[in-house]
């Protein structure tokens, strides 16, 4: 009960910490999402035309546009790999406090994971009705559903940053190592592009990136693109309930030697 | 607060140690994670804490004391729950308020006031309590209109008044500081101690950590002197602290010269042994304050001249106190065997006050001016007098219009 209270308080006073001192104030947290969304649409619909092709590849999935498509991909991953990548080098940074206050540490990476996410979800839903708003066909109906499979992800965030910030205390390249890695990961989810396109044997591989149901999820959910079979979201919840076990299981077994390492 | 914490036995612990896994390399990490989270110990380990048996009980007042690296507030985090113990156990029943660091647990970045309620939160605090006790922290820290400036601009009298005015609107069932009050201004001080007292007063629990054995001896009741990681004395406040008071006096005088036996035996005149009331062992000689002292020794002459024999008595960190020999006093030092002389001096009544001291017995030629040899041994004196000085004259009070012997203190050292 303590540690739940301890956790909201501390989750406010990250995303607190975050613009505190800032020029833009929270602002800047939809407007990274919005330059990252002008940038990639600009590079892909302007200079690379890749609209006709997604749309030759995959009909169902881009059918209301680059934009919409991409929207439903970029902040979820956005919110996913800030949530991680921040998480990641958690403990080092709160050094401070992990020497000299009685806590649980699992709070930090709790609130350090909840900030961005909700950061991000506020942003998301703010872009949602604005495109509704603007007239494309986005079922807002649906955001409720659409919030179920964001907490899902919350869980496989919270997962990996209870992993990496344990590891992270012994392994500092982590943090480092981490960037590459999760910008691998982004290309070879379908977030800039529909897994449609890919040739046959690699569009079932993809199956096997535990990100790839989050985008598809929300574009079926709000796009009203071609819905994802149950087997599908049973094997996501699993994976995400799997991820968190690990990550709490090693980040208990750390715990108590974080402070020899920091 | 629950039952447990309302009697009895506040901290318990057992067989409590904490060690620190050596890191020189960054491979020693890699392996340090592996081992880890194959559920194994580390083994390469420097050891901070050793098998710490301690129990704290409800209204009980401890002080903590020990050098620098003795593993003091190392103890006090294994308890307050910061750091976890690598070996045994502590069970705290009760809520700690804990003063452990320098403004641990404040945000640089934020007011005064942010940071009130971000630590009572820590402390355990629901927002309504916060709310409901701000006035009262604010009053108590006493730091004008600093308390809506961010931290970072505090000066660090300022961090531990607002720390410690957080911590006692927290209402702790076991308060511990460890040696910030030493930070703050002298009305701050006073203003912190008096708290502390009426916390005492009203059942409270105290684990101080000073060096000062003003506050120590003021605040507490009992005392534990960690050394090097295990626990070296605990008990009555004052035995303990005399105790280690005398250890570092006795440490801060440059090790006693060992004897080079060798040597000492081609001088012409070299003192074979000494007893102190009857003990000859290098042990220091443990006496209450008043008790008899009797010092023998004897002393080997090359030539068969009968040497001078001094005696002087230093307190542990050099100071002398008192020096005769027995030239001085025309008293004789008499032939026990061929070239083998034996000196004894008795003091009926030794009115040294508490604390550590040396007996320097000296060989000198029959002049009495050449000095050939010393042996030095050490002396304790135990009790609870709380009189300043190395010694007690003898005094009395007079007061007025009462015969001047109707007080008479302390005792007249028969010459």
């Amino acid at each position: 009960m303590r540690a739940l209270s301890l956790a909201l308080n501390f989750t406010r006073r990250e995303i607190r910490n975050r613009y505190l001192g800032s020029f833009s104030g929270g602002l800047w947290a939809l407007l990274q999402p919005l330059m990252q969304l002008a940038v990639y649409s600009f590079v892909f619909v302007y200079i690379f035309k890749a609209g006709p092709i997604f749309k030759a590849g995959a009909q169902n999935a881009v059918a209301t546009g680059f934009v919409p498509f991409l929207v439903m991909g970029l902040w979820p991953w956005i919110a996913f790999s800030e949530a991680i990548t921040r998480s990641t080098t958690v403990l080092p940074e709160n050094a401070g406090l992990i020497g000299k206050v009685a806590l649980p540490r699992e709070v930090l990476v709790i609130a350090s994971v909840g900030a961005s996410l909700t950061l991000h979800l506020l942003g998301f839903i703010a872009i949602c009705i604005a495109m509704a708003l603007w007239g494309t066909p986005i079922k807002l109906i649906m955001l409720p559903l659409a919030l179920l499979v964001y907490l899902q992800m919350a869980l496989l965030a919270l997962g990996l940053g209870f992993l990496f910030s344990a590891l992270q205390v012994f392994v500092r390249d982590l943090g480092q190592v981490l960037t590459q890695l999760m910008m691998l990961w982004q290309f070879t989810s379908p977030i800039f592009y529909p897994r449609e396109i890919l040739p046959e044997p690699y569009r079932d591989w993809m199956g096997f990136n535990p990100f790839t149901y989050y985008p598809e999820q929300m574009r079926a959910l709000l796009l009203g693109s071609e819905s994802i079979a149950s087997g599908a979201c049973l094997a996501a919840l699993i994976v995400a309930l799997a991820v968190l076990a690990l990550g709490i299981v090693v980040f208990r077994r750390l715990d108590s030697h974080f402070e020899d390492f920091l | 607060m629950s039952k447990s914490a309302k009697t009895g036995l506040l901290v318990q612990a057992h067989g409590l140690g904490k060690s620190y896994p050596k890191v020189f390399h960054r491979s020693d990490r890699l392996r340090a994670l592996l081992r880890l989270l194959a559920g194994r110990r580390e083994v390469d380990a420097t050891t901070v804490l050793h098998d710490i048996n301690l129990e704290v009980w409800r209204g009980q007042s401890v002080g903590l004391i020990g050098e620098n690296g003795a593993g003091k507030s190392t103890l006090l985090k294994l308890i307050s729950g910061v750091l976890t113990p690598s070996a045994g156990n502590v069970k705290v029943h009760g809520r700690i308020g804990a003063l452990l660091e320098l403004g641990a647990g404040f945000h640089p970045e934020y007011s005064g006031r942010e940071n009130i309620a971000m630590s009572a939160a820590l402390y355990g605090l629901s927002s309504d309590e916060i709310r409901q006790r701000l006035p009262e922290i604010i009053d108590f820290a006493d730091i004008g209109h600093y308390i809506d400036e961010p931290v970072k601009h505090y000066s660090s009298g300022m961090v531990v008044r607002l720390g410690f005015a957080v911590v006692a609107a927290t209402r702790p069932d076991l308060l511990i500081t460890d040696e910030v009050l030493a930070v703050g201004d002298e009305s701050f001080q006073k203003k912190c101690v008096r708290w502390i007292e009426e916390y005492l007063e009203s059942g409270g629990t105290l684990l101080l950590v000073s060096h000062s054995m003003y506050h120590i001896q003021k605040l507490c009741k009992h005392a534990i002197w960690l050394k090097g990681g295990v626990i070296s004395a605990q008990g009555d406040v004052f035995d303990v602290t005399q105790a280690y008071l005398s250890y570092h006096e006795r440490k801060n005088t440059t090790t006693a010269p060992q004897r080079a036996v060798v040597e000492a035996q081609g001088m012409e005149f070299h003192l074979l042994d000494v007893w102190l009331n009857d003990e000859s062992h290098e042990m220091p000689l443990l006496l209450e304050h008043g008790d008899e002292l009797r010092i023998r020794t004897r002393v080997h002459s090359r030539d068969g001249r009968v040497p001078v024999v001094m005696l002087g008595i230093v307190r542990a960190d050099s100071t002398p106190v008192y020096g005769v020999s027995s030239d001085m006093d025309g008293a004789e030092v008499t032939l026990q065997s061929p070239g083998v002389y034996m000196a004894e001096v008795h003091f009926p009544a030794l009115f040294l006050l508490p604390g550590g001291y040396t007996v320097r017995m000296h060989a000198l030629d029959t002049e009495g001016v050449r000095l050939f040899d010393t042996i030095e041994r050490g002396l304790t004196i135990r009790g609870n007098s709380r009189e300043l000085g190395m010694v007690r004259l003898p005094h009395r009070w007079i007061a007025p219009g009462v015969l001047p012997n109707a007080a008479d203190h302390g005792a007249g050292t028969a010459p």
